[in-house]
């Protein structure tokens, strides 16, 4: 690659930045995985919604299921899935490929982004597929900083995407689901930015400090 | 591939009229949602942004103003609203103010529009809600899962399959009874020109001309009992089971819509429904041979009407049933007391007041009775009566149906008047109403002759209904009426009519029902009508210019539905501790607590017109 496209690129996404976060796209997503290590867990399903805000669109959501013949380990007790889940389960490079089209320019939202994305890429570098995101913004990290600065102690617990909606006053959702938590997750999103910086009209740099 | 939406399935699933589509379109539906973070930063963009559309309240709070800012409801999770301009094609004026940041759903008019193609169910709500008649939806719902319901909810129409067997009234006797002979039938029609006249019987033959010794060529209208009690082809064999027990008749005529004679049911007819334990009961009462045995097969009652409420969907039929096995208690109690004390000396007229006049008792509700008596009876006949009351109330009682606090009783002689003393009283309370005094006439102006001489009630009651339209009267009674709250407040929220750690519940009764009964009361005073029912009273005050169709419609609805809704609630405490008009609004089904919002709406506006129409004089 050469240095002016690196330059172009580096400049095109500062421009973005400073942009105001309600002109950009979202992907608000959520992996159910084998287990809690990328390196020798797997990644099963995942779902994804698109954000326009405050807009989030049901006729954008995706769900797939990756894998045949996973290794189930904890994870039915975790995700309630089950052997048949899979039988509908479809090509993984079609669903990166996907992702990857989608995730083009748009922010990556998940709750706890540092380990969604650490099995993400594994996961697409395994069929040649690269995502290239914007930005990533965590909603759990935000939370954890919204609470330190008014100086609450964050009890065990109280980070849970569960604890964080409650605080928000936003609906309880029964199901863990790959796809329902995605959305619970934008849900978050969009209260915590709305709160944050729904009046001022603050670059999306604002919301990713 | 797409998700199934269980989360959002879930929700739709508790908000009608979505519960309403199939599987397929619920699902398909909710892939078309757009849900919208909703807050005081981006509201104003909401209707610009995105309508015409309907929206779908998930969480927060939002108040719907009109253009100038007058509040028109409080909307919250479930409540849906955009539908009027979805359906009318007019833009949106009304505004909307956050109250709690929350989510919406968007279904745009594409989308609502192929739904509505699609369901008929999910469009009649949709027209219903918006015509503000929601009342008018429970009927469907309401159809309890076991099923077939009872076979007393067939129409009559469907039982009498015979072409009517008539004789003109100039027939003679002896072709009268040829015609029942070659027919094999019990009784027969006497019509002259397509119109029912009268009806002859069995039981006429015997009494009226062998007994008597008439002639067998003169002509049946001379025998034959005129203007008999009719019932329609179109109600339902429960309505003629409680008119014969009321009226004490085994043969009822049934007519068409033009009024011409369709055919006879007879009480073989209704016994033919032998699972019905309406049929059941009212027929182990009548066999009952003493005091004893009549309060033994009382008993079965309660468990009897759980059943068959259960299987009802017509919950205004229970309350007409209640009243009727109480009628039938009452007159066997009468028939015992004759047994051992010899027939009553003079006319007399055993009086139902309250609910069981009114046709709408419940398995708590206590006894409202009375006598009427002629004038000038001596000091042993006035004992004969005095004794009867005693006999039958405590006999009542006996049976399950509690003795009424208030003394309302013809135990109590203070309810044993003569036409003359009744109005005596009926003056006294409509000159100078003191509150009870208008509490009490409430109950006393919805009478029924349980047994007794027609001639004397009909004169009683038509001498009370004159009273009865007293402007000044009307108008104590109205400024009365305009004291109950309805449990409505502020933004259009339930607010409880209870003290203290039940502050939470709604007392329909109280505070819906009677006031139902109130209100329509108001009216058939004020237009002199002697029916005491409050649906039959709302059908006759039709053609009135006070109460216009619209309201008196909503009336009937809100009373149907509360009537319901009180039988679902009574039925869920069964046999329990709670509160048996009182509930918690939280606890209802999303439709239910719309329609019971809607029921209250209609019963403040109604009420307001009660205010204006009669309040002012006085």
């Amino acid at each position: 690659m050469s240095i002016w496209l690196g330059l172009r690129r580096y400049w095109q996404r500062h421009r973005q930045l400073n942009q105001s976060w309600r002109a950009h796209r979202y992907i608000a997503l959520d992996l159910e995985t084998s287990g809690l290590d990328p390196k020798t867990d797997q990644v099963l399903a995942m779902g994804w919604v698109t954000i326009r805000p405050p807009v989030i669109d049901y006729r954008s959501a995706h769900y797939f299921v990756t894998q045949v013949n996973p290794e189930l380990k904890q994870s039915p007790v975790v995700h309630g899935m089950v052997q048949r889940d899979f039988e509908a389960a479809e090509a993984p490079q079609m669903a990166l490929a996907q992702l990857a089209r989608e995730l083009q320019g748009a922010v990556l939202i998940c709750h706890h982004v540092q380990f969604d994305w650490q099995f993400l890429q594994r996961f697409a570098k395994q069929y040649q597929v690269k995502l290239q995101p914007l930005a990533k913004f965590d909603t759990l990290t935000f939370e954890a900083q919204r609470l330190h600065q008014q100086q609450h102690h964050i009890a065990r617990g109280s980070l849970t995407l569960k604890a964080c909606r409650q605080r928000f006053h936003l609906p309880d959702y029964a199901a863990h689901h790959a796809f329902s938590d995605a959305v619970a997750c934008g849900e978050l999103f969009l209260a915590q930015a709305y709160q944050y910086a729904g009046s001022a009209d603050a670059p999306l740099k604002e919301l990713l400090k | 591939m797409q998700p199934d939406f269980a989360e959002l399935n879930r929700f739709l699933l508790d908000c009608p009229p979505f519960d309403q589509l199939s599987q397929e379109q619920r699902q398909w539906a909710a892939g078309q949602i757009k849900a919208v973070y909703l807050n005081e930063h981006n509201v104003d963009e909401l209707f610009r942004a995105h309508s015409p559309a309907l929206y779908i309240v998930r969480s927060g709070g939002f108040d719907l103003l009109t253009p100038d800012g007058a509040l028109i409801e409080r909307l919250e999770s479930h409540d849906l609203f955009g539908f009027p301009s979805l359906l009318t094609g007019r833009g949106v004026v009304n505004k909307l103010e956050v109250i709690e940041d929350g989510i919406v759903y968007i279904l745009s008019a594409d989308v609502f529009d192929q739904l509505r193609q699609h369901s008929r169910a999910f469009e009649h709500y949709f027209i219903r809600a918006h015509e503000q008649r929601l009342l008018s939806q429970q009927g469907q719902r309401a159809a309890p899962a076991n099923a077939y319901g009872d076979s007393l909810q067939r129409l009559v129409s469907e039982v009498v399959t015979r072409t009517p067997i008539g004789l003109a009234s100039t027939a003679t006797i002896q072709e009268a009874a040829q015609c029942m002979r070659d027919e094999k039938i019990s009784s027969v029609l006497v019509v002259d020109d397509e119109r029912l006249v009268g009806i002859l019987t069995d039981r006429d033959l015997r009494n009226r001309v062998v007994a008597q010794g008439l002639d067998y060529g003169i002509h049946v209208n001379a025998v034959m009992t005129q203007a008999p009690a009719t019932i329609r082809g179109q109600q339902t064999l429960l309505d003629a089971l409680t008119l014969m027990t009321q009226e004490n008749i085994h043969h009822l005529p049934v007519l068409d819509e033009q009024d011409r004679p369709m055919g006879m049911l007879t009480n073989t007819d209704l016994m033919r429904q032998q699972k019905s334990e309406p049929v059941m009961l009212i027929s182990a009462l009548n066999k009952a041979q003493s005091r004893q045995a009549l309060v033994d097969e009382a008993q079965h009652i309660p468990d009897y009407m759980h059943s068959f409420a259960l299987r009802m969907n017509d919950a205004a039929a229970v309350g007409r049933l209640l009243a009727s096995l109480t009628d039938t208690m009452t007159r066997k109690l009468i028939d015992f007391y004759e047994r051992e004390h010899g027939v009553a000396p003079a006319a007399y007229v055993w009086l139902a007041f309250g609910s069981q006049g009114r046709e709408d008792q419940t398995l708590s509700s206590d006894q409202d009775n009375g006598l009427l008596l002629v004038n000038d009876l001596n000091e042993q006949q006035l004992a004969w009566f005095a004794s009867l009351g005693d006999y039958v109330c405590e006999g009542l009682a006996d049976c399950g149906v509690p003795k009424c606090p208030g003394n309302i009783m013809a135990s109590n002689p203070d309810c044993r008047r003569t036409r003359a003393g009744w109005l005596e009283r009926f003056t006294s309370w409509t000159e100078s109403p003191t509150p009870k005094a208008l509490m009490y006439c409430q109950i006393f102006f919805d009478s029924r002759n349980v047994q007794g001489n027609k001639r004397l009630y009909q004169a009683y009651r038509e001498d009370v209904a004159r009273l009865g339209q007293s402007e000044f009267f009307l108008g104590n009674l109205a400024r009365l009426q305009a004291n109950v709250q309805v449990p409505l407040g502020l933004f259009n929220r339930f607010r409880g009519t209870e003290s203290g750690k039940d502050s939470d519940l709604v007392d329909i009764k109280r505070h819906g029902l009677a006031l139902i009964n109130d209100i329509v009361r108001l009216y058939s005073l004020h237009a002199g009508l002697t029916e005491p029912r409050t649906l039959a009273r709302l059908h006759l005050l039709e053609a009135s210019k006070l109460l216009n169709r619209k309201d008196n419609q909503a009336l009937a609805e809100a009373w149907q539905f509360l009537t319901q809704l009180r039988l679902q609630h009574q039925l869920a405490v069964w046999g329990t501790e709670q509160p048996k008009n009182a509930l918690d609004p939280d606890d209802l089904s999303t439709l239910s607590r719309r329609q019971l919002k809607s029921a209250f709406r209609i019963l403040k506006d109604c009420q307001q017109g009660v205010s204006l129409k009669f309040g002012r004089t006085g």
